[in-house]
């Protein structure tokens, strides 16, 4: 009886400690982000042959990971940037539905921000390899020898041309790009590298509002990474683009387009 | 280098720190107090009397909390289930019963089968090519039944995060109880038609009579009465601490070896998309278990007849002919390779990826040189590549002692 006494006591002491959904708001807002995905304005259809890039490919979508980090809140030439879960880094795979959800804990006062932006993959502070010895991070892995860290994203396409007579992978990948001293990308030739992460500003002049939970919805438009305002040739690459800085640097000026966001309160 | 040590000291242990710490594979708060409280709620179990089997016995001694040592670099997130944390006695215990061939039930010296029989240390835990029972590789249980696949090796299990066997059968995600954790492998292999083909009762009511076992299932799990879960249990604790962590490969990670010329290109060809392009499956840089532990039709066919691939099991067409990607770990050890054993030497996987990929609508879509049927590295490349993929040969773990036969089993007999 004794034993079972402690037993409760033991039970009721752990449950006690367990987190309860925060409603405590002391006039405070809290902060949500929901990430969705679209492909030629219709919510993104993975796996269907459907889409249709600027530079006439067909092409579908297999696996789209990424991460983002260092989101950050302005106001009167202030700055609140969003610790959050794992120090601010989030990681998305669209096809996993727990992951477009990123619920941060923080307490903002409530009010009107001039805007709010993040960055596309890690800037070079943050992007440190061996950082994240644990799935579903560690499998973003970029290698040491092509610059480390991490991938920013990973999207995994098959692309066919108009005639339908190549149907082949593309490895749309984007991380730290290298610069070659030779006309291949030889590794024994890089001689640099190049931060390839981008800041994305997802609102402008939005307002948090107290005492409930604000839900960002952050939304990608995929098929932009492959139109305005470079065409994305796949053509142009031998099936991917890691080691290839011109084609990186085209996507990530169209990557910078491809986000936008609403707010609801 | 000093190795990450996960201590585990009965102090820590009440205070609770490292039973955390085994319950960090667990997502979240929730789940790891979940996981702590079952630590708790068991060693209540262990230590109340009145939750013995046999109420007139003295309560059985506390179990030695065994002690995970994580290589450097590797995750830190163990696959250890609340109601089975690692102890000394339990891994004893499950070493026994890995090697000990009554675990077919039987007792002649013919019919006799345990793990040890396919899962061979010397291979890494495969059979390899040329064993007198299984000289292809390809193993068959006690009534002649060959098993649906060649053999994966056990290596870094207690870091398999998405699924055992070659298309990952044994997961938590499964809705079948008893198909979903390392533990359940003991009654799978116990009943399984193309291995020990026997009756869990007959082998549990068999190990209670051998002298010796009831004492050690009741050190491990606080009772003597055998039962095929407690086996499971020990079994898992036991193939949880066969870690590979100190190749050639592990000592240049961490600074105390020097790759040769040949090992080095081998490697950046590894790393590299327009290289051999083999760590988007198979890790490297920041993975060093050398797998994602996650399943991809690598483009071996355009036909598929076999019933037990990935999409088996998840029933998506497009995870027809996919399998897991085994850790490339120990390879030299471990032909036939791939999980029909079609390759019989690692120059023959090689060419396989340089030039023999066939497209399939399924294929993954990381086989992005399937246009070209494969990487196509010259023949100096390739040799790179392979001494590469040789340097993650790790002999200690193949001579181990503690990962091999015990000298004699517990009532004696060798
Ligand atoms: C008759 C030979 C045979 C015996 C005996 C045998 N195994 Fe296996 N084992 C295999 C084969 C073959 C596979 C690969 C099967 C597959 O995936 O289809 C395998 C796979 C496994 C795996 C999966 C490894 C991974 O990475 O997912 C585990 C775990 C395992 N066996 C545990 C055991 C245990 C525990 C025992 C003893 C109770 C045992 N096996 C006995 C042949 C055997
Ligand atoms: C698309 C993912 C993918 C890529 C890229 C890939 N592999 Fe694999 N690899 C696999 C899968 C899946 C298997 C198991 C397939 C099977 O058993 O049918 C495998 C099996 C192997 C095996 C046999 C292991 C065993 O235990 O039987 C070796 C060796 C291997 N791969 C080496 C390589 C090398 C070297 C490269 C780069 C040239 C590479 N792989 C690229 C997915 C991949």
């Amino acid at each position: 009886m004794k034993n079972l006494c402690c037993l409760a006591v033991f039970l009721a002491m752990f449950a006690g400690c367990e987190k309860k959904p925060d409603t405590v708001y002391h006039g405070y807002g809290k902060l949500q982000i929901a990430f969705h995905h679209a492909a030629e304005g219709n919510p993104l259809q993975f796996d269907t042959m459907i889409y249709h890039s600027a530079a006439m490919y067909n092409y579908k979508v297999a696996d789209l990971q990424y991460i983002i980090s260092g989101v950050t809140l302005y106001r009167n030439g202030g700055e609140f940037v969003l610790p959050g879960t794992g120090g601010g880094i989030h990681y998305v795979d669209a096809r996993i539905p727990s992951t477009r959800l990123w619920v941060t804990d923080q307490s903002i006062a409530p009010g009107t921000f001039d805007s709010l932006s993040f960055t596309f993959g890690l800037n070079a502070a943050e992007n440190l390899s061996n950082r994240f010895p644990d799935p579903p991070l560690r499998d973003m892995a970029w290698p040491d020898i092509l610059g480390g860290g991490y991938h920013y994203m990973k999207m995994n396409l098959v692309y066919g041309n108009s005639s339908g007579t190549v149907i082949e992978p593309f490895m749309f990948h984007l991380g730290i790009g290298q610069l070659y001293s030779s006309s291949l990308p030889n590794p024994d030739s890089i001689t640099g590298y190049v931060q390839n992460f981008f800041r994305v500003t997802l609102l402008k002049r939005f307002i948090i509002a107290g005492s409930r939970i604000n839900t960002i919805n952050c939304t990608m438009q995929v098929d932009h990474w492959f139109d305005g305002p470079e065409s994305f040739n796949f053509d142009d690459y031998p099936g991917g683009i890691m080691q290839s800085q011109p084609g990186m640097q085209k996507a990530c000026a169209n990557g910078r387009k491809a986000f936008s966001g609403t707010i609801s309160n | 280098m000093p190795l990450k040590k996960l201590v585990i000291s009965r102090i820590q242990f009440f205070r609770g720190r490292t039973v955390s710490r085994a319950c960090l594979m667990f997502k979240g708060k929730t789940g790891r107090l979940t996981c702590f409280m079952g630590w708790m709620a068991w060693l209540l179990m262990m230590l109340t009397p009145g939750c013995n089997k046999n109420p007139g016995e003295p309560a059985a001694a506390l179990p030695t909390p065994y002690t995970i040592t994580i290589p450097r670099y590797f995750p830190g997130n163990l696959d250890i289930p609340a109601d089975n944390p690692m102890t000394v006695e339990g891994v004893t215990l499950g070493r026994y019963l890995f090697y000990d061939g009554r675990l077919s039930g039987r007792t002649q010296p013919d019919s006799l089968m345990c793990c040890a029989t396919c899962h061979v240390q010397a291979h890494s835990f495969e059979c390899g090519i040329g064993d007198p029972r299984f000289p292809d590789g390809h193993p068959y249980g006690l009534t002649g039944i060959y098993t649906a696949h060649f053999m994966m090796p056990m290596i870094n299990l207690v870091w398999t995060n998405h699924g055992y066997l070659w298309n990952g059968l044994v997961a938590p995600e499964n809705p079948l109880a008893g198909v979903k954790t390392l533990e359940d492998l003991a009654w799978i292999v116990i009943t399984s038609p193309s291995e020990i083909h026997g009756d869990t009762a007959k082998v549990a009511a068999l190990f209670q009579t051998i002298p010796g076992y009831p004492a050690l299932f009741k050190k491990a799990f606080g009772s003597d009465h055998v039962t095929v879960r407690n086996m499971g249990r020990a079994l898992a604790q036991f193939i949880r601490t066969l870690i590979s962590g100190d190749s050639r490969f592990d000592r240049f990670l961490r600074g105390e070896y020097q790759l040769t010329n040949a090992e080095r290109s081998g490697y950046v060809l590894f790393m590299t998309e327009q290289g051999g392009d083999c760590f988007h499956c198979h890790g490297g840089d920041g993975n060093p278990l050398f797998t994602t532990n996650l399943y991809y039709n690598n483009g071996k066919d355009s036909v598929f007849s076999d019933p037990g691939d990935r999409r088996s099991v998840t029933d998506n067409p497009l995870d027809l002919g996919a399998y897991k990607a085994p850790t490339l770990r120990n390879l030299a050890f471990r032909a036939p390779y791939m999980h029909d054993g079609r390759f019989k030497t690692l120059d023959e996987v090689l060419a396989f990826y340089n030039a023999q990929l066939v497209w399939s609508p399924s294929i993954s879509p990381l086989m992005h040189h399937i246009g070209t049927h494969g990487v196509h590295l010259t023949p100096p490349q390739l040799s790179d590549l392979k001494a590469f993929l040789l340097s993650l040969t790790d002999s200690s773990f193949v001579s181990n002692p503690a990962f091999s036969k015990p000298s004699s089993f517990p009532d004696g007999s060798k």
